[in-house]
């Protein structure tokens, strides 16, 4: 394989890698805190990139500022999508199918909503207005501003994240409803309201990363929901449960999809058609051959390290 | 204003009954009454699309004992003009090719869905056979596009001629498809009531709610899933034949996660585990379409904005959820089975009163 294919495979898989994983990380706290496979999450890093699009076409370019407005449009859409849809159904022992079938149509209805409003208003397959510049060159590596936004902000949203889950009190609360919701309620923790804020936090990072995405390739409606099952491998691959496991599963999906892909089209004629076949293939891999993911890799290497 | 020919428009809306209705009565048999998580309806239904357009384009010409012609590329439009001939001038050819793709699409379908369900045993959680499902779907969609030769990738093959395109009378022709579709529909309903009321019925039933004392019961539990599998998955791909010739186009596009969605739609709605429920579920969900097919008409003319085909997807959302919230049993809720010896207990304590 070329080397400047390479690189450029690998800085992708870097930048896309850091998007998965903020969006991954989301799918993996929403199942381990609320039991729940969250189909609609696609569309709060949808909701979220619109936000920011809306934002800088109305001429404030400032990157943080439409981060801000991303996070606030994500985090609000999911909370209401609890407080509308999944609340409602908790302790009415619905199956666990309910759940999933509600996640969808939820996801459907503000898909379609997105859909009606870029329609009103053209707002198809636009890009945020942040001028495209190149910060570094050196033979094949080039990297762009874009570079320099979107995977120090992942890596640090990252970062933040399980700081705030292993040392903050939220986060104490937030692993205790994880563990035991019953044993987190009898000790005295506010439940709706640790559940309220994990919901804000999950669909603000998802609107985050929406955001961040907005900035490499153009919105769409459907941007989101066309990378959910790649971020559901990357969640899967952390066994749904290990927020390390997580971040390892969004860069080897990344990975796969990237660099992979590229290797199997350049030296064995692989048609990049294929290439949305990856996940899935990742998906019914794990499920069938490695239910836990990386899970007890982590731990295993944590025990030698001991 | 717009004239609608109400004649014409009830045909559509009944042929699209009979071939939802073959969807609905599939998930609700592996859904509604076995417990199966079928989230990969639409690879069942994709089956049978595909099986068409691969009969339509290599096997009908040879029943017509002519030259197939390679139906992609560059001599697709003389592909097109052959399989429309021989639809037009040989109707035997044309009856012969359609059994035979009924047939087929039912045994690969029918053999898929009962090797799949045997992936359930190797699975941690019971859920991750949804997940499975669906994944599994849009694979198969994505290598069935990629494959360029099968159906064509992208461009999909169009003139998948219904049956009795010879008349060439549309009005008779698609009458009498829309025949052959309630008929089929209503074979599979007429099957499924007898299945649901046998004593595999009533196992399947006992699976769905607790599959430990069913299996304590000394009930062979992957088998009958599998069974019930393999018959839901031959009718959907049966329903998959008929959408493509609805149509008249096979397309790798028509097969993604929304028509699964539509499915469970219409049995969420009609009412899970009852089959006139799914029937219910069917027919509403066809109107519908074909309302909001009306109304995209009637807004368009009347120069607004707003797509109609979004509006849709919207409505099909909420209704799940109002469903799912306050009428999780469907509007035609599943009744109680009663067998003959249940009557004759009943009958022996009434007497003893």
């Amino acid at each position: 394989m070329p080397p400047a294919l390479l690189t450029t495979s690998l800085v992708n898989t870097i930048q896309i890698g850091s998007l998965y994983a903020l969006m991954a990380l989301g799918i993996t706290l929403t199942f381990s805190v609320m039991k729940l496979p969250n189909f609609a999450h696609a569309e709060y890093v949808t909701a979220g990139a619109y936000a920011a699009l809306i934002v800088s076409l109305s001429g404030v370019l400032n990157p943080l500022v439409i981060m801000i407005a991303a996070f606030a449009v994500g985090a609000l859409t999911a909370l209401i999508s609890h407080l509308a849809v999944f609340k409602p159904l908790e302790g009415r022992d619905v199956s666990f199918y309910t759940l999933i079938l509600s996640s969808f149509a939820i996801g459907l209805i503000i898909r379609y909503i997105l859909f009606t409003m870029a329609d009103y208003f053209n707002l198809f397959d636009l890009r945020i207005a942040i001028p495209l510049q190149i910060l570094f060159r050196e033979g094949y590596l080039i990297l762009s501003n874009l570079f320099a936004w979107v995977v120090p902000t992942s890596i640090v949203l990252v970062i933040i994240l399980t700081l705030l889950l292993n040392r903050s009190p939220l986060g104490r609360e937030m692993r205790a409803l994880a563990d035991n919701i019953i044993l987190a309620r009898v000790i005295g923790i506010r439940v709706e309201r640790v559940k309220n804020y994990t919901w804000l936090l999950v669909g603000g990072l998802a609107g985050v990363a929406g955001a961040l995405w907005g900035l490499q390739t153009a919105v769409h409606p459907l941007m989101g929901w066309g990378a959910i099952i790649s971020v559901f491998a990357a969640a899967i691959l952390g066994g749904l449960s290990s927020f390390s496991g997580t971040v390892m599963g969004a860069y080897v999906v990344a990975f796969s999809e990237n660099t992979v892909m590229l290797f199997l089209n350049v030296n064995y004629g692989l048609d990049l058609a294929f290439k949305p076949a990856i996940p899935f293939i990742i998906i019914i891999a794990v499920l069938l051959l490695r239910p836990q993911g990386f899970t007890n890799l982590i731990k295993r290497a944590g025990d030698l390290g001991r | 204003m717009i004239n609608i020919d109400i004649g014409a428009t009830a045909v559509a809306v009944l042929t699209l009954f009979g071939i939802y209705a073959l969807m609905a009565i599939s998930l609700n048999l592996e859904y509604g009454v076995a417990g199966v998580p079928n989230f990969g309806k639409a690879l069942f239904v994709s089956i049978g699309a595909y099986t068409a357009g691969v009969t339509y384009t290599r096997l009908l010409p040879l029943l017509a004992g002519l030259e197939s012609i390679h139906p992609c590329g560059p001599s697709m439009g003389a592909a097109l003009q052959l399989r429309s001939e021989i639809m037009a001038t040989q109707p035997a050819a044309g009856f012969i090719n359609l059994a035979l793709t009924f047939a087929l699409a039912a045994a690969i379908a029918g053999a898929v869905g009962f090797a799949v369900s045997y992936v359930t045993l190797r699975l941690k959680e019971e859920w991750f056979l949804a997940l499975v499902l669906l994944v599994g779907g849009e694979t198969v969609r994505i290598l069935v596009r990629g494959a360029d030769d099968l159906i064509c990738s992208n461009n999909g093959i169009s003139g998948v001629a219904q049956p009795f395109y010879f008349l060439r009378d549309p009005g008779a022709s698609s009458f009498l498809f829309m025949l052959l579709a309630l008929a089929l529909a209503l074979a599979a309903y007429l099957y499924s009531e007898r299945l649901v009321r046998s004593p595999f019925g009533r196992m399947l039933k006992g699976l769905r709610e607790n599959e430990d004392v069913t299996r304590g019961l000394g009930k062979g539990i992957s088998l009958a899933r599998a069974q019930i599998m393999a018959v839901g998955s031959l009718i959907a791909a049966i329903g998959g034949v008929l959408f493509a010739l609805n149509t008249g186009f096979v397309n790798t596009n028509d097969f993604v996660v929304n028509l699964t969605l539509d499915v469970w739609v219409m049995v969420v709605l009609g009412g899970i585990g009852n089959n006139r429920g799914a029937l219910l579920g069917a027919l509403l969900i066809a109107i519908m379409d074909r309302l909001a097919q009306i109304g995209a008409i009637i807004l368009n003319m009347g120069g607004s904005e707003i797509e109609f085909n979004y509006v849709r997807f919207i409505a099909f959302g909420l209704i799940l959820l109002w469903m799912l919230r306050y009428r999780p049993g469907g509007l035609l809720p599943e009744s109680r089975l009663t067998t003959e010896a249940h009557e004759v207990v009943k009958r022996v304590i009434g007497a003893a009163k």
